[in-house]
């Protein structure tokens, strides 16, 4: 059997006596991209940071392309690039000098620091950039040279923790099309994330909520978790130009489970005898007609019924 | 612009602030413990006076008169009679080797020539590289032996029958900056290395920087060597800069050998980069690095002898003073620029000032090796 890039087996931290990651076990295939999801403070940073042998766990033990973290951690630190979730190169430095810092640091010769620095400074697009102050490049930016370092000694296995956070949607949908060109390479993704559209993307997602791994697999998988999708329960999605009328609306009606707003769209989960034309003139008595249909949960559906499951 | 007298919101920022002030306990102690230790040492440890000045002396005198003498010296307080040496060169090295202060040579006759009433010299050597010490010890030695030829008139009615003749050694006209300069050099080089080298790792950490150094295979010796070298080359340059302004601005020449200066300088700056390294393990910010650098500046100021005589400190005090690393570099600064002393003369200050160097170093490569991760 192939070796997984990233296996985690009953990770365990403790602040204290909190746990704030706990007994976490999943692995991660290579050449995939794996999400980690979760609300702050569920444990996902700390997570990412025993992987990368910056904190060391209580309990349980963490393997990258089968090294154990804690005894063979330099080996790991090889195959590993690490952006952080808040902007970490130096701001004094300039982009040209953070990459020549970065590529010593992992013993690059003077060859291959030219040409791996052109190499990540054209994957991520930051030429005119090079010779400017990090501090005064944009969050977009900064995020590109946080990438373009990490990638410098091209690791097969790249963790972001947040990459995306605080960047504008245009930045974000282009660094995720450069994950997914890096990934096609070969190259494991492990990335932490709040955003649905993101977690969408993953090849496989994993959702943390308080220091527990609670649902781990692929979103098409997760979609199908019986949890999720219980018998008893039907779930429909309703258009609605004015969301916030119609959520107060339905939360009334006494088959309702559960609904939660998705943009102008409502998520609505009834007892399965309901049907489209019960929801539909109810609704009527509240707001103007508007489009029901019947939908498979989405991954954001998932979490939130597992959360909502697991605070109970 | 904003109106100056608008007192609305201030109690949300001092709200704000008490919290501030609140979370960090360790500030607080430290902001709660300063005033407590400067007090303790500005009112316990230093005494403005002169006295129990370390001396040697030297007789060649066989009668009971210059025991008498010596004892007068000794009873007097002013003076600690340490030992006798066996010549009057041995006089000269004590003080150079920095064992004593002061040295008498009382001469072959000194008892005969005082019972024959014929007035009789004795030469006292005074180290003048501490100018304040210099100047009260003589003035001290002319006095004792005046009051006992005074003591003595049933046998010599010459108060003048002791003629006690100070000569200052290394600095005649007591210059201030002799004195004082040296010993400067060695608290500018601790407190600006130990700072820059706290804040730089401190810095470091909060902004995130050294956990993306800590995820690459740079090694821990590496990463602190690669620290403490550049910061260690701008401390040497500090270091020759202050000693080419003391030579030719304060006009202080170096009488000793320089390259032995600069080598036991660079073995002083292994130790305040390493208290600087120490500092940055145990403090949370910035402000808290600042803050317990300032905790060690004060008695480095105030015990290590550079006013102040630690034989007139307390023993506690003196436990402080001797376990401080700038009292050895102290010792060097002054013996080598001031006396002229080699390194056979200075070998226990130097010992210890490169053991704290070592001592220093290792601690703080420990417990960063251990608190990084």
């Amino acid at each position: 059997m192939k070796t997984a890039a990233i296996a985690l087996n009953g990770l365990t931290k403790y602040y204290g006596s909190r746990p704030v990651v706990d007994d976490v076990t999943f692995s991660v295939a290579s050449g995939s991209i794996f999400g980690l999801l979760g609300p702050n403070g569920s444990g996902k940073s700390t997570t990412i940071k025993m992987l990368c042998g910056l904190l060391l766990p209580t309990a349980g033990s963490a393997y990258i392309d089968g090294l154990d973290v804690v005894t063979r951690g330099m080996a790991v630190r090889w195959r590993i690039g690490y952006m952080a979730q808040a902007y970490t190169m130096y701001d004094d430095l300039t982009v040209d000098e953070n990459l020549e810092f970065f590529a010593r640091a992992y013993r690059l010769s003077a060859n291959q620091r030219r040409q791996r620095k052109q190499d990540v400074v054209a994957l991520t697009g930051i030429e005119p950039f090079l010779n400017m102050r990090s501090a005064l490049l944009s969050g977009g930016c900064q995020r590109r040279l946080a990438l373009a370092s990490a990638l410098l000694h091209d690791p097969p296995i790249v963790f972001l923790d947040e990459p995306t956070a605080g960047i504008d949607p245009v930045a974000r949908r282009d660094l995720w099309d450069l994950f997914f060109r890096l990934a096609e390479g070969g190259k494991t993704f492990f990335v932490t994330t709040h955003y649905m559209d993101e977690a969408e993307r993953c090849s496989e997602v994993g959702y943390i909520f308080d220091g527990k791994l609670i649902a781990c697999g692929t979103s098409a998988a997760l979609r199908q978790l019986a949890s999720v999708n219980r018998p008893d329960t039907r779930r429909y999605a309703i258009d609605a130009e004015e969301p916030m009328p119609t959520f107060a609306a339905v939360r009334n009606l006494s088959y309702v489970r559960d609904a939660t707003i998705f943009g102008r769209e409502l998520h609505v989960l009834v007892e399965s005898t309901t049907s489209v034309q019960q929801l539909a003139s109810d609704l009527k008595k509240f707001a103007p007609a508007e489009a029901i249909r019947r939908v498979d949960p989405s991954l954001e559906d998932v979490f939130v019924t597992l959360t909502r499951e697991r605070d109970a | 612009m904003r109106a100056l007298f608008d007192f609305h919101g201030m109690s949300a920022m001092i709200y704000k602030e008490a919290r501030h002030i609140l979370r960090e306990p360790m500030t607080l102690a430290l902001v709660i413990a300063m005033p407590f230790m400067q007090l303790l040492i500005y009112g316990y440890a230093i005494n403005l006076r002169v006295e129990h000045v370390p001396a040697v002396y030297y007789s060649e005198d066989a009668g009971r008169l210059s025991d008498e003498f010596v004892t007068a010296l000794q009873s007097s307080g002013e003076f600690d009679i340490l030992s006798r040496v066996n010549s009057p060169q041995a006089l000269r090295e004590a003080i150079v080797a920095g064992k004593a202060h002061v040295g008498f040579d009382i001469p072959e006759n000194f008892s005969a020539d005082i019972l024959r009433d014929k007035p009789t010299p004795v030469q006292v050597l005074v180290d003048g590289s501490q100018s304040n010490i210099a100047q009260v010890a003589s003035a001290a030695a002319v006095q004792i032996g005046a009051a006992m030829a005074l003591r003595l008139r049933g046998v010599s009615d010459q108060p003048e029958a002791i003629d006690v003749r100070p000569m200052i050694l290394f600095n005649p006209s007591l210059r201030t900056p002799n004195f004082l300069v040296p010993g400067l050099i060695g608290l500018v080089l601790q407190n600006i290395t130990m700072v820059l080298m706290a804040l730089s790792i401190v810095q470091e950490r909060t902004r995130g920087t050294l956990d993306q150094v800590l995820v690459t295979p740079i090694g821990t010796t590496a990463l602190l060597l690669g620290k403490l070298v550049p910061y260690g080359v701008v401390g040497f340059f500090d270091f020759m800069l202050v000693l080419v302004m003391m030579r030719n601005i304060f006009d202080v020449p170096i009488a000793g050998n320089i390259f032995v200066l600069l080598v036991l300088g660079a073995g002083f700056l292994m130790t305040s980069l390493g208290l600087g390294l120490l500092v940055s393990t145990y403090a949370q910010s910035q402000i808290q690095a600042l803050l317990i650098t300032a905790f060690f500046v004060i008695p480095s100021v105030m015990l290590s002898g550079m006013f102040f005589q630690i034989e007139l400190m307390p023993k506690a005090m003196q436990v402080v003073s001797y376990a401080l690393p700038l009292t050895y570099f102290l010792e060097l600064l002054r013996g080598i620029i001031v006396r002229g002393a080699t390194l056979g003369d200075l070998w226990v200050p130097a010992v210890a000032t490169i053991f704290f160097g070592l001592l220093a170093l290792g601690l703080a490569s420990l417990r960063f090796a251990r608190t990084a991760g």
